[in-house]
């Protein structure tokens, strides 16, 4: 059997942008999760583990690596919500699904909660979870 | 390796769905908010360094703890997923073993150190 190939014009045909753009918009929560895991250790450490990795923050090259991966990871997790509607089956038992756009409208609102409640919390606005 | 992985796909699936969910919810937010508006000072009269009795407290709460893990754990197997994938399709599926046993192994031990973590808050 012959081995796999990839299609013709890959990765630099216009409809392959998009996916590799995505998946490696996707593959960034590799290292963003490490990150987190780092802000979650320093946090269980104590006062000074915290403002120490708080201090890294501020490195130029941080901050630009956060601008470029947030603005990718809005544009992922926009087009990740609006392709949801696709994997969802005609029928959810008894229902029928419910239309697309207000799936996808749906899913667009709670980003746009979430990520506002998260940017007030971390920046002491509002309490949370406790 | 490849067949380990095959049999174990339904539940790699299961936490790259979730990982996406939870990473695309959390994490612009967390990148714009925490790693570029707060340290260029952007953001009128909030807190930064963010002070760490506000993180703490609600975080070491058990919803907050699991919320925590959460957030840390799932987008890992979102990315190691993704990671793979990319692998395969620019080289095909000669390192497809090696390369997914490493991205899934790194997400594994990520999410037991965040374990640990959560439960030392």
């Amino acid at each position: 059997m012959a081995p796999p190939r990839p299609p013709d014009r890959f990765p630099a045909g216009p409809r392959y942008r998009s996916y590799l753009l995505f998946g490696m918009g996707s593959a960034l929560m590799l290292p963003l999760g490490f990150e987190l895991l780092c802000a979650l250790w320093a946090l269980a450490s104590g006062d000074a583990a915290w403002r120490e990795f708080q201090a890294g923050l501020r490195h130029p090259l941080r901050i630009a690596g956060h601008a470029v991966a947030g603005v990718w990871l809005t544009w992922v997790a926009l087009r990740f919500f609006r392709l949801f509607p696709k994997t969802q089956p005609f029928r959810l038992g008894p229902f029928r699904r419910p239309p697309d756009w207000l799936l996808v409208g749906g899913l667009y609102g709670v980003f746009a909660a979430a990520s506002l409640a998260l940017g007030l919390w971390l920046a002491g606005r509002i309490g949370g979870l406790g | 390796m490849r067949g380990l992985l095959l049999r174990l796909e339904p539940l790699i699936w299961g936490l790259f769905g979730g990982g996406m969910f939870v990473g695309a919810l959390l994490l612009p937010a967390w990148c714009l908010v925490a790693g570029v508006l707060l340290p260029l000072g952007l953001l009128p009269a909030a807190e930064f360094p963010i002070l760490w009795e506000h993180l703490y407290y609600q975080l070491s709460q058990p919803l907050g703890r699991a919320v925590a893990w959460s957030a840390v754990a799932l987008p890992l197997w979102a990315g190691a997923h993704q990671a793979r994938h990319l692998v395969t399709d620019f080289g095909g599926l000669r390192w497809d073993g090696l390369v997914g046993g490493l991205c899934y192994a790194a997400a594994a031990l990520g999410s037991l150190l965040a374990a640990f973590a959560v439960l030392a808050l």
